[in-house]
């Protein structure tokens, strides 16, 4: 479905704490801005939640806004089924906040999974790989996972790019409308330490993105 | 990266987080003075300021930022700065209110003029970040504060400016009311010119506005219904209420966040002609604007997070104008935990009798039906935490806590009591663990601990210690002394210019005469285990300080070191801890539960595996490993040793 400039673009991600959960959002975000789009507003967790916990941020804009208000973006949190791309740094992080999702949604998913202190303490299970994205394919059956740790590991001897790599790998979605490459690098400039390799993490996630087929 | 002129810059559209749009809005108030304790959703408010002085020096001619030692202090500063004669901003947590509330129910009365004194009530419906959840609007009836309600950014920025004006200009402490949501929701901000605050002022002696006592009490009471009332009849020029008409005869009243979900929950169900009333001030109201809007309809809808409060001013005016028109709300909508566009939109498509939204009903349900087998995640200390190893003596001295009290409280212990490790059984709010252990202890033969941290001693914990030692109360009290006030984000606050002034708490608890008194490390967990065994069969009032710098922020200065050197292009000594011969006795998971620790399988056989990138090489598991499966080895034996800080 061709998107339409009115159209409210909803982007759930989701992490535990560390993987850079708020980063990636702010720079959706820098990054429309630099596109043009008309509004913005997205709900982000700061403070007690940021200690091992879950993390998830709403990502939202609205390229040209309707002059009647009662159809324009209007709230920080997408609401329930609503998301048009789900990106997951931590695979039952997508399950924990499944509710966002419905057959409209794409998910990237990041294979690479980060287990709590219970499951460490054999006191809880961690669901499998396939089974989670058995229970997810319910949602919609556009789910894309790569290994995205193992990936920025290999080649940059370091995971703190696994946000910026996935979201590399979610552009070729197309979900993420208005917003152009060059937009989201002089972000990455301004914005975060050591820009080349970030800049170079979000060029192979966009080359792995690029060679799955999208219908 | 480039520098953030956000704050500064003289005009231009920016993307902010309603919390940055207040700072920019105070500044383009002409703000001279700031005083806070930290607390979420407003602690990030005091970094903004902190970093625009620090980017911006020159703003220091004007503009002073403290971090308060308790609320209630910085409360009664602003006044006292207001009380000279400029603009002071006062953010707090909602519960923050409850400690400030005593401070501020005298200056509410007196008035902050000749200055202006606004304080930002950062809400949390959901409990988001809190240890409870409370609806502090109930204030601003009690203390007649008026408040303001901003949704987006953009009016966080304009109204905390108006609300300066309206202080100024009638005598009122006003309340820019912020939630959780809007204080971390980034949108688009249109700059205005920044203000200069005044440098100085000048109190002027005036003996009935500034001492509420008999007989200036009442009439300072008086004076506070007269400015009230000069208010609530300019309340329809302030431009902070809006209608969005419609001709539908239900309508909604609703305010802040909840407008947002309001607003899209009806464009789900495709009710474009309901009119709405959005107010942005939500106390005083004015009663004819009120009446305006809601005479002509059959029934309205308050969509309100927790209590009811503008239920039941709204009905009131319906009542005193002899309406005849049905105020619901709480008896259709939750009177705990936030709102969202799902549930706004349910509700409405019960009262309005629609079909509610086929997409979103099939995404809850579905996610209902598995949601239990979703392994849980809490947030827990960091790895290396030398609170977490503290728990470990507590649990080994106590012998799992048996015949125990843990009197938890509020600071990153109060995770003490998620799983696996359990270790705190009560939480009242900052110091009230302490508090709670005196009387406890008196009542019963159980050993009672209490624990609570340095942040947490100053705001209110010196106060029950005093007492403990009065009465040489039959508790161990563990001051968990890491230098930080961490659990908010480690602000550059007045514990650190305390502990940049040599300061020790040590030497306090001497001064006060606590009896019983050790200083320990939680890095070495066998001695503190001991200590706490003796303490707990020793009588009376005992005092275990853990001196032991926040694992998190100590890892980070270690980081640092190691780059320089490096960069230095010499080697850094490092140590490296390692398991082999794991016998999975769970020791290390289940009663240290280190989150640098993972359970893996290897060749088929499971095993602990100790992750590099996350351990900080405090070595508690080594010490602890019954087994002596934990290794140690040093890597670049020759390069240069980076230990702790101390
Ligand atoms: C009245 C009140 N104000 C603020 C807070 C927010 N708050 C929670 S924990 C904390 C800091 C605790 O610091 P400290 O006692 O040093 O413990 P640490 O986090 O360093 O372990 C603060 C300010 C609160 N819960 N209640
Ligand atoms: S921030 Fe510091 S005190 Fe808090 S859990 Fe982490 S290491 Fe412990
Ligand atoms: S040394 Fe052990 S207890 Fe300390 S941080 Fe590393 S893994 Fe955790």
């Amino acid at each position: 479905m061709k998107v339409k400039e009115t159209d409210i673009v909803n982007i759930v991600i989701a992490g535990t704490a560390g993987q850079g959960v708020i980063t990636l959002k702010r720079l959706i975000e820098f990054a429309a801005q630099k596109s043009g789009v008309e509004r913005v507003f997205g709900s982000e967790m700061h403070g007690l939640a940021q200690r091992e916990g879950a993390i998830t941020s709403h990502t939202r804009y609205q390229k040209k806004i309707f002059k009647d208000e009662r159809r324009n973006l209007q709230s920080p949190l997408i609401c329930y089924g609503d998301a048009d791309i789900f990106i997951c740094l931590e695979p039952v992080e997508a399950l924990r906040r499944g509710i966002f999702a419905s057959q409209k949604t794409t998910f990237v998913l990041n294979e690479h999974d980060i287990p709590g202190v219970m499951i460490t303490a054999d006191l809880e299970a961690y669901p499998p790989l396939d089974k989670i994205v058995e229970i997810l394919k319910e949602y919609s059956n556009d789910i894309h996972t790569i290994n995205a740790t193992k990936i920025c590991l290999n080649n940059f001897n370091s995971n703190l790019m696994v946000n910026i790599f996935m979201l590399g790998y979610a552009i070729p979605t197309g979900k993420l409308p208005f917003i152009n490459v060059e937009h989201y690098e002089e972000v990455i400039k301004e914005w975060l330490r050591d820009p080349d390799i970030n800049i170079k993490a979000l060029h192979l996630g966009i080359e792995e993105g690029n060679k799955v087929n999208y219908i | 990266m480039k520098s953030d002129s956000r704050f500064i810059d003289e005009t231009g559209k920016v993307l902010m987080l309603g919390n940055e749009a207040l700072v920019r809005g105070c500044l383009e108030a002409g703000v001279s003075y700031v005083s806070q304790y930290p607390g979420t959703p407003t602690s990030d408010i005091g970094e903004y300021f902190h970093q625009v002085l620090t980017e911006n020096p020159d703003l220091k001619d004007y503009l002073v930022h403290q971090w308060a030692v308790n609320e209630a202090v910085a409360t009664s500063s602003c006044a006292g700065a207001a009380w000279t004669g400029v603009r002071t901003f006062n953010p707090m947590k909602h519960v923050g209110l409850n400690v400030a509330s005593d401070a501020l129910s005298v200056i509410a009365l007196n008035g902050p003029n000749p200055g202006a004194m606004v304080i930002g009530v950062g809400s949390d419906p959901g409990s988001l970040g809190s240890h409870q959840e409370q609806n502090e609007r109930f204030y601003a009836w009690m203390l007649h504060l008026p408040t303001i309600e901003p949704h987006t950014p953009q009016e966080c920025k304009d109204w905390v400016k108006l609300a300066f004006d309206l202080s100024e200009k009638y005598d009122l402490v006003i309340n820019l009311r912020t939630s959780t949501r809007n204080a971390h929701s980034r949108g688009f901000v249109e700059l205005e010119p920044l203000k200069k605050g005044k440098e100085k002022g000048e109190f002027i002696r005036n003996i009935p506005k500034f001492n509420s006592l008999p007989p200036h009490a009442i009439n300072n009471h008086v004076r506070l219904y007269e400015r009230i009332e000069r208010l609530r009849e300019a309340i329809p020029d302030l431009g902070l209420n809006k209608i969005y008409p419609g001709n539908n005869k239900i309508g909604i009243i609703t305010s802040g966040v909840p407008f947002g979900y309001t607003m899209e929950a009806l464009h789900q169900l495709e009710l474009y002609n309901v009119p709405i009333l959005k107010l942005g001030m939500i106390y005083p109201l004015n009663y004819q604007e009120i009446t305006n809007f809601i005479q002509d309809l059959e029934k309205i809808i308050i969509i309100e997070e927790l209590e009811p409060f503008l239920e039941i001013k709204i009905s009131e005016i319906a009542q005193i104008k002899k309406l005849n028109v049905e105020i619901i709300g709480s008896k259709y909508f939750p009177k705990f935990n936030e709102f969202s566009t799902g549930l706004v939109a349910t509700t409405l498509a019960k009262i309005f009798h629609k079909k509610p939204n086929e997409q979103m009903i099939k995404a809850i349900d579905y996610f209902n039906s598995y949601k239990e087998m979703i392994p849980s995640r809490f947030p827990t200390f960091c790895a290396g935490c030398p609170e977490r190893a503290t728990l470990y003596s507590i649990l080994k001295a106590t012998n799992q806590l048996e015949n125990t009290v843990v009197c938890g409280d509020i600071g990153c212990y109060v995770m003490s009591f998620f799983p696996p490790q359990q270790c705190s059984d009560l939480i009242i709010c900052m110091s009230g663990g302490l508090s709670a252990a005196i009387g406890m202890s008196t009542k019963t033969d159980q050993k009672v601990l209490a624990m609570i941290g340095d942040s947490t001693f100053f705001h209110t914990g010196l106060s029950p210690l005093a007492e403990a030692i009065g009465y040489d109360s039959n508790i161990l009290l563990i001051i968990f002394d890491n230098e930080w006030t961490a659990m908010t984000g480690h602000q550059n606050d007045v514990l650190r210019y305390l502990i940049n002034k040599d300061f020790s708490i040590e030497k306090v608890c001497r001064a006060l005469g606590v009896p019983w008194l050790r200083v320990e490390d939680s890095y070495n967990p066998k001695k503190l285990t001991k200590s706490i065994e003796e303490a707990l069969n020793a009588k009376g009032l005992k005092v275990i300080i853990i001196k032991r710098e926040c694992g998190l922020q100590a890892h980070r200065y270690r980081m640092q070191q190691i780059r320089s050197i490096e960069s230095q292009g010499e080697k850094a000594q490092e140590e490296l801890f390692h398991i082999t011969g794991c016998q999975m006795c769970h020791e290390c998971s289940r009663i240290l539960s280190c989150p640098a620790i993972r359970r893996v399988e290897i060749d088929g056989y499971e095993t602990m595996q100790i992750d590099d990138d996350r351990c900080i090489r405090c070595g508690v598991c080594y010490q602890i490993c019954p087994n002596g499966a934990i290794h140690k080895s040093t890597l670049n034996l020759l390069g240069e040793e980076v230990p702790f800080r101390h």
